[in-house]
């Protein structure tokens, strides 16, 4: 065993021994051994369960004669765990686990001591402990130093003197706001006799919109954040807003409770707000598969799987995933337990819904605000137009034809899956096409049809709510066929002819947008326009949906009327072809150009031009008028106005106003479906196997939900964040205090269950827990607590006794020090360097990668990765495009989740390609160059103090004398080289900089390369 | 301002720590989590990387996986279906379809004969296309499994199943499982590295080699045979072999002096990682250089330095063995041959076969083979029922054919068979979790024993399946 190892569980020992002078605690030293060693055979899943023996449950224990309390010597267990016998011994040989002669000492302890049992420590929920007496009281800062030094007294150790002020200020500043300070705070800091300095500058720091982006990472490795879908298309998508939201309410200081609520359930809060149904983002993070083929039903449920384990493991600090298949092993959560979360979870569409920013909410605003004045202007100026709509729509009324909906019962397998809606229309799921001929037909009884109508349907999974499933949610229709034959003889089929079209919707002709053009975009000459485009038997030219950023996702129609009606006097199948071949070239990328939910009718009436009317008009036509609210009566108006010649002018002046209306941003969210979907528990995990039906709970072990009779989405969220529950405040305070101390008070902080270590320190966890709930769920307030503590800002020197007593710094007599996080790491030089753009939000960023990572076979398709300009690429490193498939590998080797699982605690890994990256990155390159740069330019005295200044820069202190003369001889050798011309400063500086005198350019190629030195040093990259 | 007490002289635990780290492996993991700490306590180091005793006594020490992303039919290659070719034309009977799931396919679909004739090959007698004319002379070296299955029937997922044991996203790949098992016994290369070539990348991206929730440590690494082989291995413009060096020094005796300051060990770890990343920087190009390699080596291939192709990739893996490096993941990703079945498969096998081949024979000469387990197949196999017009096959997970060489495999053998229309497995199924419990067998582990505890559970490889096929063993 490795000496650290030797070490580790040293101090467990020395722990556990302390622990065993006094008495046996049930869930710290007896839990652990019966849920690690025993739980999986006799443990709360009767499915595996051996011998009919369960020891999770005193009760059932005790009369299996398993425990007999008081009486080791009489007790089964005790005669399996310490037979010889391996067909008797316990656990058996072959589960490969073991019992260490002192753990069978415990029990046997235990049992003499009448083995009583206790819930699981996680399960009772938090009281506010009373702070431990310290005799080192007057020097504590605050309560959290009461229960750490009681610890540090128990095993003989005690703080750390306080890290040096520079330490601190960088601790501070890395740790709340992710970027190092600035030497005009450094000596700020240095110079304040203020005995306030430090809360001022926790304050500032806490207040710093900067805080809103280091913790919102922080959060998005939880609710597993990434641009782009995962799985082999892995496209991307457009979740940015709810990344911004994260950032805007950490800096808001949202509670706790209501920044979970919103995530789970912010669509079904009253009058829910753009920005509440934006943080539901959190349920979407979820990958979506849309590889050819791939069953979309399969692929919902791996959805729903994984938002219950993100929730699981980021909000309720518990792994739910084994319930899946069965009940669990360890944790009292059966497998039914499972599924009433996930039936409360089980009600809404994958949505992918439309959302402005501020200025386009503006600018809509404006458009919709100029078209209504434009509307009471037709009305002031036409005092008689009520009158005349109601002629209008008399006459319409009178020559309303009957439409039948004709459902197709043919469709095509092929990757692209239909799904048959209730109402007869078709939804396209799975795998979206570029382009796509569409066959789907049915039988019909003999009759006569003299027109055919397409309706065009929005459904809350397309995107921006459909019809069309392109990334703005159009379609393009290019030809649109109808062939007919008798069913008789279905090979006998004919075309019809189609010599009239109408639509609602005819935008004029013009080239297609660039995400649909072919490779060679210049010499695509396809156009799409109005509806005449779909018969004319010309492939370059298609109908669109797409009249204009503002109605385009809308729904629309388009009535076809034959040469000659169809009429078949037997049955006889009728077959819609839809050929959409508008699309681009590169099916793994979003060029899809294809309708998303449509549906087909037929009418025998006799059509006169006035008659197609959009359904929601027809609607309206059908009802007596005098019913009809003002809402509706205005839709009616609009719609008479768009088609009256009488308003020519003003319609004029109206469609020129929706051209200017804002193309918006879209944003994967939830949206509740009418009817809710039936839940069944799945066996074995297996969505084609489902059992028996269950409703929205709560597990039995957890507090119970809000007493409602029928639990929502809403219920869910808010019995998550509920006082009463035992985990979840639990869980997140010990996230943050892993995220400052490098470790959690429990060290896995995906699972507070049964099969967790014991915690460090239980009622610390418990009075953070306790006092977050009672300060409003507010995590600053959490946040302040900590880096106020003498526990925070001891120093991390490590003495060579520490190491050996506490090499993990369990007990923590000592800070924390190790690597910042992989952004961080990006964003500390670009910080040093002067270059860092601190813009906050918007849409993500691409800096310089290499570009063969984006092309097959890197990446499966070929990917876009449209570089950003420049003061774009300097952005912070949370707002670089993050491709599931292919992470930007300059954060990926510093451990960067990759967001296909929610993900609570990074690896820390410390590896040669780390300092490849460092060394040689091109963007870390331009930093140094920059650096250089800026060192020349803001410290002209000496070596000396230039390399002072770079120090302050980077690591925020001063060197000391050895340093300076260390990196003092690498100029000078580097000097001399570029002096005697083996090294070129024109090769150095490449073209990033515009130098033109030669001494310059001489000197800022060695400084570079200073520079370069400065940012790859250990302390650089860390936190101490 | 620097007025307070920095120095704390003589580190010793952190200087001993420096001597042990110093120069092994290929770095660290910064703070090993409790579950780590105690769990598997006894088979840890310091190092996650410094080689280590597998449970018994191992018949492979490396690996060469030839993933063939997309899903090769096994009906054009390895599994000879006399049947399917009469009933050509015919449809499939009803009851095997039955609850049958297909991606793309009416699974009512016509059956579609095999469209290259088979011959027997070797004293072994298996049976190959005539497509496979290289693989047909090393034939007795190889063991073809018929009675593959899995559970997945799309490639992303099926990828996953393949590389990770899992359909989900966040497992670790079975080069991670075994870096973690063992250790990487070169000092100047990484442990695990992959190769991508084909027409696309894999479909699980690079899920296929993640660590999942090991250390990341146990990462695959990417080369490539065009441009630097590992990403930003190239100094950048200017910078010579000899500034790094002095860089190098500069940075490391600045490392050394906080090392004894503060005494954190970590710093230790990262000068030891600039020391193999600087020699990484000789030692990969030197290893990726095929120029170096006889002609004959070459040509038996069918390799040209400086080409980007899977023949130069086999040829590559062997040299990285060669090298220490335990596991080497090819991906070739162009066999998803929903149509154009005909001439994707012999371009395929043009591009292909060939190096196969050679890698097993020049294995062989080698003296490698015995200890070097080679992998042939992909994520899933083909349906017996056409897709399209008349050349064209479905995903199908029921049943597919994969082969096995080397490391302690009964060598001309041909394990288990499928039914006479090739839909389902016949005699001797071998499911992906069999395959990955024979693997690691094959590497000295028990495949139940080598686990990783995290969200407390023990996870491993074959999660809580997998059986050790054990007629394919020499």
């Amino acid at each position: 065993m490795s000496f650290r190892l030797l070490l580790a569980f040293g101090i467990l020992i020395s722990l556990k021994s302390s622990i065993q002078a006094k008495d046996i605690d049930f869930n710290r030293d007896i839990r652990p051994l019966l849920s690690d060693k025993c739980y999986f055979c006799h443990g709360p899943d009767e499915e595996t369960r051996e011998a009919d023996l369960r020891l999770d449950q005193r009760g059932a224990a005790i009369e299996y004669g398993a425990i007999v309390p008081g009486k080791p010597s009489e007790s089964l267990i005790l005669e399996r765990i310490t037979s010889s016998d391996p067909d008797l011994k316990m656990p058996p040989p072959s589960s490969g686990k073991s019992l260490s002669e002192a753990e069978i000492e415990t029990f046997r302890k235990w049992i003499e001591n009448d083995a009583p049992y206790s819930e699981h420590w996680s399960f009772v929920p938090p009281q506010r402990p009373e702070l431990p007496a310290s005799p080192l009281k007057a020097e504590l800062q605050n309560p959290i130093d009461h229960f750490i030094a009681a610890k540090l007294d128990e095993n003989q150790l005690a703080f750390s003197p306080p890290a040096d002020k520079e330490t601190l200020l960088r601790r501070l500043s890395l740790d709340l706001i992710g970027l190092p300070p600035s030497p005009e705070e450094i000596a700020e800091f240095l110079s304040a006799t203020d005995e306030n300095a430090q809360d001022q500058v926790i304050e500032r720091l806490l207040n710093s919109p900067h805080f809103g982006e280091h913790w919102g990472r922080w959060w998005l490795d939880a609710a597993r954040y990434a641009d782009s879908d995962g799985y082999e298309k892995d496209k991307q998508r457009e979740v940015w807003f709810y990344r911004d939201w994260v950032i805007n309410s950490l800096n808001e200081n949202k509670p706790y409770n209501e920044f979970i609520i919103e995530q789970i359930a912010g669509d079904l809060l009253p009058q829910a707000s753009q920005d509440e149904i934006v943080a539901t983002g959190f349920l979407r993070n979820s990958m979506v598969n849309e590889e050819g083929g791939a069953d979309p039903e399969q692929f919902r449920v791996e959805g729903m799987f994984d938002r219950m384990d993100a929730i699981g493991k980021a909000i309720l600090g518990l792994t739910t995933q084994c319930a899946q298949c069965h009940t669990h092993k360890f944790d009292p959560i059966t497998q039914t337990d499972y599924y009433r979360m996930y039936a409360a979870l089980n009600d809404f569409h994958e949505a992918i819904t439309t959302v402005y920013t501020p200025e386009q909410q503006e600018q809509r605003k404006s458009v919709l605000d100029q078209i209504s004045q434009i509307k009471a202007r037709i009305k002031q100026q036409h005092p008689d137009w009520k009158q005349q709509l109601e002629n209008w729509a008399d006459q319409t009324r009178e020559h309303l034809v009957t439409w039948k909906t004709v459902t197709p019962t043919e469709v095509p397998y092929e990757g692209q899956k239909f799904r048959i809606l209730e109402d007869g229309s078709v939804l396209s799921e799975s795998y979206a096409p570029t382009k796509s001929n569409v066959e789907l037909s049915q039988t019909l009884p003999a009759q006569e049809i003299r027109a055919v109508r397409l309706d065009l349907l929005t459904h809350p999974q397309l995107p921006h709510n459909g019809p069309g499933r392109s990334l703005y949610g159009t379609g393009a229709l290019t030809e649109f066929e109808v062939h007919v034959a008798p069913a008789s003889d279905p090979g006998k089929k004919t075309k019809v002819k189609f010599t009239r079209a109408f639509s609602n919707v005819n935008a004029t002709r013009s080239a297609l947008p660039a995400a649909f053009r072919e490779k060679n975009a210049d010499k695509d000459d396809r156009v799409t326009g109005p509806i005449e485009y779909a018969i004319d038997d010309d492939k370059k030219t298609a109908w669109t949906s797409d009249l204009d950023p503002g109605r385009r996702n809308e729904n629309a129609y388009a009535v076809f009327m034959p040469e000659t009606p169809i009429n078949f006097d037997e049955d006889f199948v009728l077959t819609w072809k839809l050929a959409q071949l508008h699309g681009g070239w590169n099916s793994d990328d979003n060029q899809s150009y294809i309708f998303g939910r449509y549906r087909f009718s037929v009418t025998n009436g006799d059509l006169t031009e006035t008659d197609p009317v959009p359904l929601a008009i027809r609607k309206l036509l059908s009802q007596p008028e005098d019913q009809l609210s003002d809402e509706q009566q205005e839709t009616l108006f609009s719609y008479w106005r768009s088609i009256n010649p009488e308003y020519s002018a003003e319609n004029a002046e109206i469609e020129a106003l929706w051209k200017s209306h804002p193309a918006p941003v879209s944003q994967l969210a939830v949206k509740t479906m009418k009817s809710h979907r039936k839940t069944h528990l799945m066996q074995r995990g297996d969505f084609l196997n489902p059992g028996n039906e269950v409703q929205p709970g709560a597990p039995d072990f957890l507090n119970p939900f809000q007493d409602t009779p029928a639990p929502d989405r809403l219920d869910f969220a808010r019995w998550l964040v509920s006082k009463d529950s035992p985990t979840t405040a639990r869980t997140i305070v010990n996230r943050i205090w892993q995220a400052y101390f490098g470790r959690g008070i429990v060290s896995t902080p995906e699972d507070l269950g049964s099969q967790s270590p014991p915690p460090s320190h239980p009622e610390l966890l418990d009075w953070l827990a306790v006092e977050l709930m009672e300060h409003n769920w507010e995590l600053k307030h959490i946040h302040k607590l900590i880096v106020t503590s003498k526990t925070y800002q001891q120093s991390s020197i490590i003495s060579p006794e520490l190491l050996e007593k506490d090499p993990f710094n369990i007990l923590l007599a000592r800070g924390a020090r190790f690597r910042v996080r992989s952004e961080v790491v990006r964003d500390i030089a670009l910080t040093a360097s002067g270059l860092l753009n601190r813009q906050i939000g918007g849409p993500s960023v691409y800096p310089p990668a290499p570009k063969f990572l984006f092309q097959p076979p890197a990446s499966y398709g070929p990917k876009q990765w449209p570089l950003s300009s420049q003061t774009q690429q300097y952005r912070r490193s949370l707002y670089i495009h993050q491709y599931r498939s292919v992470p930007y590998p300059p954060l990926q080797v510093f451990d960067s989740p990759k967001g296909d699982a929610s993900c609570v605690r990074r690896t820390r890994s410390n590896t040669p390609l780390q300092a490849l990256v460092m060394l040689n990155e091109p963007q870390f390159v331009d930093f140094a160059k920059a650096f250089a740069k800026r060192i020349l330019t803001e410290c002209d005295i000496d070596d000396a103090e230039r390399i002072q200044y770079a120090f302050q820069l980077a690591v925020s202190r001063e060197a000391d004398e050895e340093e300076v003369e260390i990196l003092e001889s690498l100029l000078k050798d580097i000097r001399q080289r570029i002096e005697s011309g083996e090294l070129s400063s024109q090769e150095i500086n490449g073209n990033s900089t515009e130098v033109d005198q030669h001494s310059e350019a001489k000197e800022l190629a060695a400084w570079s390369i200073l520079a370069r030195a400065i940012l790859n040093l250990d302390e650089t990259i860390t936190r101490q | 301002m620097n007025n307070h007490p920095r120095i704390l002289p003589h580190n010793h635990v952190a200087r001993r720590w420096f001597l042990q780290q110093c120069g092994i492996g290929l770095g660290g993991v910064a703070m090993a989590s409790m579950s780590q700490e105690t769990a598997k306590a006894a088979s840890l180091s310091d190092d996650p990387l410094a080689p280590k005793q597998p449970h018994f006594p191992a018949r492979a020490k490396n690996v060469i996986l030839l993933f063939m992303g997309g899903g090769p039919s096994q009906f054009e290659l390895f599994d000879y279906k006399p049947t399917l070719e009469k009933l050509d034309g015919t449809l499939p009977p009803a009851d095997l379809l039955k609850g049958y799931r297909a991606a793309f396919i009416n699974p009512n679909s016509k059956l579609l004969g095999p469209k290259y004739p088979f011959a027997k090959h070797g004293e072994s007698g298996a049976e190959l296309s005539d497509q496979l004319p290289h693989l047909a002379k090393v034939v007795d070296d190889l063991c073809i499994i018929r009675s593959m299955k899995t559970d997945a029937f799309n490639h992303a997922p099926g990828q996953l199943l393949m590389s990770t044991g899992s359909q989900q996203f966040g497992r670790p790949s079975m080069g991670s499982w075994v870096t973690y098992g063992l250790g990487n016994e070169s000092r100047n290369l990484p442990s695990y590295i992959v190769f991508n070539s084909g027409n696309k990348g894999p479909s699980a991206g690079s899920s296929n080699w993640s660590s999942g929730f090991l250390p990341t440590v146990h990462s695959g690494v990417e080369f490539r045979t065009s441009g630097d082989p590992v990403l930003y291995l190239s100094n950048p413009e200017g910078i010579d072999r000899q500034v790094q060096r002095s860089t190098l020094d500069a940075v490391n005796a600045i490392n050394r002096r906080q090392l004894d300051l503060v005494g954190d060990p970590e710093i230790a770890t990262r000068i030891s990682s600039y020391e193999m990343a600087f020699r990484m920087q000789t030692s990969a190009p030197e290893a990726m250089d095929l120029n170096n390699e006889p002609a004959h080596v070459l040509e038996q291939y069918g390799a040209e330095p400086g080409k980007a192709s899977f023949a130069n990739n086999c040829l590559l893996a062997r040299r990285l063995v060669q090298r220490g490096v335990r596991f080497v993941q090819l991906f070739h990703e162009s066999w998803d041959q929903h149509g154009g079945l005909k001439n994707g498969i012999a371009n395929n096998c043009k591009a292909t076969d060939q190096a196969c081949a050679a890698l097993i024979a020049d294995l062989k000469q080698q003296g490698m083979l015995d200890e070097t387990l080679v992998i042939w197949g992909g994520e899933f196999g083909r349906t017996p029922m056409v897709q399209g017009g008349n050349d064209g096959r479905d995903h199908h997970p029921n049943s597919f054919s994969m082969w096995l060489a080397g490391g302690g495999i009964k060598p001309g053998i041909t394990h288990g068979s499928t039914d006479e229309l090739g839909f389902n497995v016949g005699e001797k199924p071998v499911h992906v979790h069999d395959l990955h419990a024979t693997i690691l067998h094959l590497l000295g582990f028990n495949h139940k024993q080598l686990t990783f505890r995290f969200q407390g559970r023990d996870y491993r490889l074959t999660d809580v399946h997998g059986e050790i096929v054990k007629e394919i063993l020499a």
